[in-house]
């Protein structure tokens, strides 16, 4: 960083003021007044359950949905102004694996380069820099069409990242992928916004993963922004509630007490946000033999998600 | 960094999606090898089993239809079917997100198809000749007039295939259009064994000046009338190609 002020213009990469999106044929907004900034620099997450918006509000991040209405700028000017302004800036990776199969993937990295303004040398610089960072080298000459869907994803996080644009967005970067490669993925995209000072924004559910690089996050739920700001400033307003997961392979929640809203996390645990004045009285009531495991601490990214997609459902 | 970047100029763009969509080559060489020969040969064969005693002027007009079949309604139909394809898996909004012009893509898209069905379209007019037993007099004006028959119905492939909401619409769609506009004057049939009111619909088909064009450049002999056909053909590409690159849906909504 140089240290001198930036403007507001320059600070602030994306701007999103009161977007609406209404699907064709249907009632619902897919999106409801979504208002926020994403700032220069920044690696900004987007969480939300299923169907809360998250990937809609991408698309018209990136022009490829239009909204209903409210104004999305980056870099001060609309989206919808110049196409080409946002895709020489924007490097996106969708949901859906759909990369241009009739290709290997050296050549695939090759053209997409080339197609962000590489010459042909410095694609396939480019390319080989990209297969090295991203891990490819095993899947280098295997068509696309022929990747598994660990494969394909970490092709298209390479595709979003080639030539290293000033902004990328990702919708679920580390679906797919083992543990061990989504660790390279917050390693790399880390590393790409310390040294490039690229903006990263992506959507993920791997909240407890996320939390280890997000700056910033926006929590969805049914269209809306129910809650945006550092992870930090965001767990004060909740810190008066512990985690306590417990595990157990019954089907039915733990019962200890009719004012505790419990959450089913995968392989048999139940979780529930307790407050610290009644821990104690909680922690009494739990009998210990019946479960398989328990752990308490802090608050954390998830907890976040669950606490303000709760409370706006109430 | 907010400074304008990594967009090719339109030549650039051109040819790099012009490798890219030639690489279809790799799964579909089966089909376009062997179908695309195979079809229009097996229906000039028939065809000319039926009408053997016609005449040669009828004999003509099976060899030309068929080349007009195999150069614009397959190269119409693939091209239909892969943007069909890259609509459906969402690979034409990943292309989308890069800096690439639409014009471009489609362009790319034609010209490779059509490179990638000459082959066929070679061996259906030597082959299809011998068949029928129809003489060749190929004028160099056929270098111009083969690509021009392509271009406009492969453009109109394009955006039917963007537009379709499944690969399966798409192809009804491009099947529909080729029955309509080759049953539409005289492409496979003479003039004088049509009825008027198809010799009079077929004005307004471009396969009947696609056909004009090939008769006079591959069989001779060459008169004013082709400055007709080409003049309609070249307007009609211009004019297909600009109507798709503002129609091809190239958002998701």
């Amino acid at each position: 960083m140089t240290g001198r002020v930036l403007s507001r213009e320059q600070d602030v990469v994306y701007e999103l003021r009161d977007v609406v999106m209404v699907y064709s044929g249907q009632q619902e907004r897919a999106n409801d007044g979504i208002s926020l900034d994403v700032r220069r620099g920044e690696i900004f997450g987007i969480l939300g359950d299923n169907g809360a918006g998250k990937t809609t509000l991408v698309r018209q991040m990136v022009n490829l949905l239009q909204p209903t209405s409210g104004s999305i700028r980056l870099f001060g000017r609309p989206v919808a102004d110049d196409p080409f302004a946002v895709t020489t800036r924007v490097g996106f990776m969708p949901q859906d694996g759909a990369v241009l199969d009739s290709l290997t993937v050296g050549e695939l990295l090759f053209v997409t380069a080339r197609l962000r303004g590489e010459s042909r040398s410095g694609a396939r610089s480019e390319r080989d820099r990209l297969i090295d960072v991203w891990q490819l080298t095993a899947v280098r000459r295997r068509p696309c069409r022929h990747l598994s869907g660990g494969q394909l994803r970490l092709v298209q996080l390479a595709l979003a990242t080639a030539t290293t644009p000033p902004v990328v967005i990702l919708d679920e970067p580390t679906a797919n992928l083992d543990p061990q490669r989504r660790q390279m993925v917050w390693k790399n995209l880390r590393q790409l916004n310390r040294e490039q000072g690229t903006t990263v924004i992506f959507i993920t559910h791997d909240a407890v993963e996320a939390e280890k690089i997000i700056e910033r996050v926006a929590i969805l739920r049914a269209g809306r922004v129910v809650a945006v700001g550092e992870p930090a400033a965001l767990k004060r307003r909740v810190d008066r509630q512990v985690r306590l997961e417990l595990e157990t392979g019954a089907e039915d929640p733990p019962e200890l007490g009719t004012d505790l809203q419990f959450h089913r996390l995968p392989t048999g645990r139940w979780l529930v946000l307790v407050g610290k004045d009644q821990l104690p009285a909680v922690l009494q009531r739990l009998d210990l033999e019946r479960y398989e495991d328990f752990r308490i601490y802090s608050c954390t990214l998830e907890d976040l998600y669950l606490h303000y997609a709760e409370r706006a459902g109430d | 960094m907010t400074d304008r970047r990594g967009r090719q100029a339109f030549a650039v763009q051109l040819a790099d999606l012009l490798v890219v969509q030639l690489a279809n080559w790799r799964w579909g060489w089966r089909s376009m090898a062997v179908l695309g020969m195979a079809a229009p040969l097996l229906s000039i064969t028939m065809l000319g089993i039926l009408i053997r005693d016609s005449g040669v002027v009828a004999l003509e007009y099976v060899l030309v239809g068929n080349v007009v079949l195999a150069l614009m309604f397959e190269n119409q139909n693939k091209v239909s079917s892969n943007f069909a394809h890259m609509q459906a898996k969402g690979t034409l909004h990943f292309v989308a997100t890069l800096p690439v012009y639409k014009s471009a893509l489609i362009l790319a898209t034609v010209v490779a198809f059509f490179l990638l069905a000459l082959p066929a379209v070679v061996v259906t007019i030597v082959a299809g000749s011998r068949i029928l037993g129809v003489a060749l007099a190929p004028s160099p004006w056929v270098l111009l007039v083969v690509p021009l028959c392509a271009i406009p119905l492969a453009s109109l492939g394009a955006l039917v295939g963007s537009m379709a909401r499944t690969p399966e619409e798409a192809g009804s769609v491009s099947l529909l259009l080729t029955l309509l506009l080759l049953s539409l004057g005289p492409v496979l049939v003479p003039p004088e064994r049509l009825p008027e009111a198809l010799n009079l619909a077929g004005y307004a088909s471009p396969a009947t000046y696609a056909a004009s064009a090939l008769r006079q450049v591959l069989l001779g002999p060459v008169s004013g009338r082709l400055a007709l056909d080409l003049g309609v053909l070249a307007g009609l590409s211009v004019a297909v190609l600009w109507f798709v690159e503002r129609r091809l849906r190239w958002r998701v909504g």
